[in-house]
């Protein structure tokens, strides 16, 4: 298809574009490729992208293929959110919350029996029923809007040719003028570790049909905190163990907070703590070693889960990259990509997980993709914008945030040029229940000078995603701390305490909010 | 024929056919009740069933295709409708899977592939 070639324009790189094979050449000199675009991987970024092109008129394909755990859980269309990440994770977390709240509600004269009990198999039979749903969802969706998919296992022949594996081995050749690698990434294992294949990963807890019982978590991840936050909070004995800092990147004194109230919750935090071993008992429960580096003991306990969250590999290994000439960085494995998503080969682009230095994010995936199609089909120009996005680690005090870190905020503009309010706020309904608020907070970094445009919002408490998502979009027009001050709250909420926040870390005074 | 088609009104005779067919692939197709005339009183029931009814070859061997009418217009506006309740149900035409999350309904089912894909695919 002419004049689909349009995207090319915003390639702007000095690399040598590859030299196609002779049969691409060929394909490409007669216009007659399979499809206009084809996308590997149908995870948040490639359906997104797929189903734009099509909409925009293009043929289009998407490649998925699920490569099952290394402990054997396989799952349908969707990509990471939907089986293995945002979808049942918020959704295992809500179980815990309501855990909670059915603790609360005594204290609100609702008559619970106790103890109040939580039943796994329920609960996941119930998540993993909503996720099947939504694979249908999206294949119903690809087909509604004309894109093919193909159950089938994508590997570069050259930059315009796809060879795809089915499950029983099934090979077909594809070609296309424009690929889109949104690939995703997968849970790492750690290497040195013996015994660590009889862990599982955030792939497999999410299908478990039945209770993983006491479970230790390895690694201060966002996943790693979630998941140990919310098997705490349906009342399993839950470990976590952090080798050094929890939540790297995010500002490290809101990240530990949010750690302050996982062990006042009930979670047992191993800090500064490396596995050493993992062994099955003949009980069949699985013995863990590891060293403290503070103390520099060897200690050691039994689960029945050990759950590994040290970090995720991109998917890049078995695309065969080299055959299309897509350089990545070889530290990270990742797809190294321009600002309009391009690879260093002109019509092979990536999104999502896959790419170096993007955020980890299932809307930016979306939002990157829709674009990316939407400019490769010549209809805009506008690239995707990473500045500023918003995001909430779903802990069981939650944590929300956009814009800078403090630690950035002080490198980039210097401590004398930036101004720190914070809060320590107490929700309203915490008062009746006699919870703790120890580790509600709120945080937001100004420029120091004029009307103290505002670099970046963090909040610790309840709901806090749907809290953040609002302040976002002032944040994102360039919202002061005047303006700010000048918005009315809605009372009584915890957002209000946002509105209200006037004492700074300079002043050194009480930061704890007092009375109505 | 590789199927067997199962005509059902009533939520009894549903669960009859259901017990007896237990362990087979059970399609359902949720419609509006036709009057003595074959008439049915739901235009966009009259629409998908030439649709639906042209994939039925598709049908996996040895499935079972219910056809449940759901009740005249009266009956099914009802919000205590049975089938409307039984099956969560939100509006007719549906078409679904039996025990499964694979469910197509009203403007969908006037697309044969979907059709095709919801008998064909696991
Ligand atoms: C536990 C957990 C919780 C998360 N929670 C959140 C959250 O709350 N909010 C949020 O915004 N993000 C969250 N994320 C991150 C989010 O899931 C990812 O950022 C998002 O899914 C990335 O989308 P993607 O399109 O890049 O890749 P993916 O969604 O991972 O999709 C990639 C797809 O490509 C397939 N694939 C891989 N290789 C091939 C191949 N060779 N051929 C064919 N198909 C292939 C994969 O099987 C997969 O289906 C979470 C992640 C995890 C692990």
């Amino acid at each position: 298809m002419r004049g689909w070639g349009r995207g090319r324009c915003s390639v702007l790189n000095g690399l040598p574009e590859i030299i196609p094979t002779f049969n691409s050449f060929l394909l490409q000199f007669e216009g007659k490729y399979d499809y206009d675009l084809l996308v590997i991987g149908g995870g948040s970024g490639g359906l997104a992208c797929s189903k734009e092109a099509a909409q925009l008129g293009r043929k289009v394909a998407v490649l998925d293929y699920v490569e099952p755990s290394p402990k054997g859980t396989r799952w349908g269309l969707g990509g990471t959110c939907v089986n293995v990440g945002c979808i049942p994770k918020k959704l295992m977390h809500q179980a815990a919350l309501l855990g909670t709240a059915v603790k609360d509600a005594t204290k609100y004269g609702w008559d619970i029996p106790s103890p109040v009990r939580h039943d796994w198999a329920t609960m996941a039979q119930a998540i993993q029923n909503h996720v099947k749903s939504l694979n249908w969802g999206h294949r119903v969706q690809l087909q509604d809007k004309k894109v093919t998919y193909l159950n089938l296992k994508g590997s570069f022949v050259d930059n315009h040719t796809i060879q795809g594996v089915s499950k029983t081995g099934k090979k077909t050749v594809l070609t296309a003028e424009n690929i889109v690698i949104a690939t995703g990434g997968r849970p790492k294992y750690p290497p040195q570790v013996p015994g660590a294949e009889l862990g599982i990963s955030s792939d497999d807890i999410f299908w478990f049909k039945d209770s993983p019982g006491k479970t230790l978590v390895v690694g201060g991840s966002y996943v790693g905190l979630e998941c140990a936050g919310f098997l705490t909070g349906i009342g399993l004995n839950t470990s976590l163990m952090v080798r050094s800092i929890p939540l790297r990147g995010f500002d490290q004194q809101m990240a530990q907070l949010v750690t302050d109230h996982m062990v006042s919750h009930g979670t047992r935090l191993l800090w500064k703590c490396v596995p050493r071993s993992v062994e099955r008992e003949t009980s069949g429960r699985l013995h863990v070693t590891w060293s403290d580096q503070q103390s520099g003991r060897v200690e050691g306990d039994t689960f029945d889960t050990v759950m590994w969250a040290v970090g995720r590999t991109a998917e890049t290994k078995e695309l065969s990259l080299e055959r299309a000439g897509v350089p990545v960085n070889p530290k990270t494995g990742k797809i190294i990509v321009g600002a309009g998503e391009e690879s260093s080969v002109p019509n092979i682009y990536a999104i999502g997980d896959v790419t170096e230095g993007r955020p980890e994010l299932t809307p930016t995936a979306i939002r990157a993709g829709k674009l990316l199609a939407r400019r490769l089909c010549g209809q805009v120009t506008e690239l995707m914008d990473y500045d500023k996005v918003p995001t909430t680690v779903f802990t069981p005090l939650e944590y929300g945030c956009v814009g800078l870190s403090e630690e950035k905020a002080v490198s980039s503009f210097g401590q004398d040029n930036i101004e720190v309010y914070h809060a320590y706020y107490k929700p309203l309904e915490f008062s009746v229940t006699e919870r703790g608020a120890n580790q509600c907070y709120i945080k937001m970094l100004c420029l120091r000078e004029g009307d103290q445009r505002i670099l970046g919002l963090h909040f610790i408490g309840p709901n806090a995603g749907e809290v953040i998502q609002g302040f976002a979009l002032a944040i994102k027009c360039e919202a002061t701390y005047s303006q700010l001050v000048a918005t009315v709250g809605i009372h009584p909420t915890c957002a209000e305490d946002v509105n209200k926040l006037n004492i700074t870390k300079r002043s050194r005074l009480d930061p704890t909010v007092t009375g109505c | 024929m590789v199927f067997v088609e199962i005509n059902v009104q009533s939520l009894d005779s549903f669960n009859r056919a259901l017990e007896e067919n237990k362990g087979k692939a059970i399609f359902v197709y949720f419609t509006g009740t036709k009057d003595a005339k074959g008439l049915s009183w739901c235009p966009d029931c009259v629409k998908a069933e030439p649709i639906v009814r042209a994939e039925l070859s598709k049908l996996p061997e040895g499935s079972i295709f219910i056809y449940c009418q759901t009740g005249d217009k009266s009956c099914w506006k009802d919000p205590n409708n049975v089938f409307r309740k039984s099956f969560k149900l939100s509006s007719i035409p549906t078409l679904l899977k039996y025990g499964t999350p694979q469910k197509l309904v009203e403007e969908e089912l006037l697309n044969s592939e979907l059709v095709q894909m919801l008998f064909t695919e696991d």
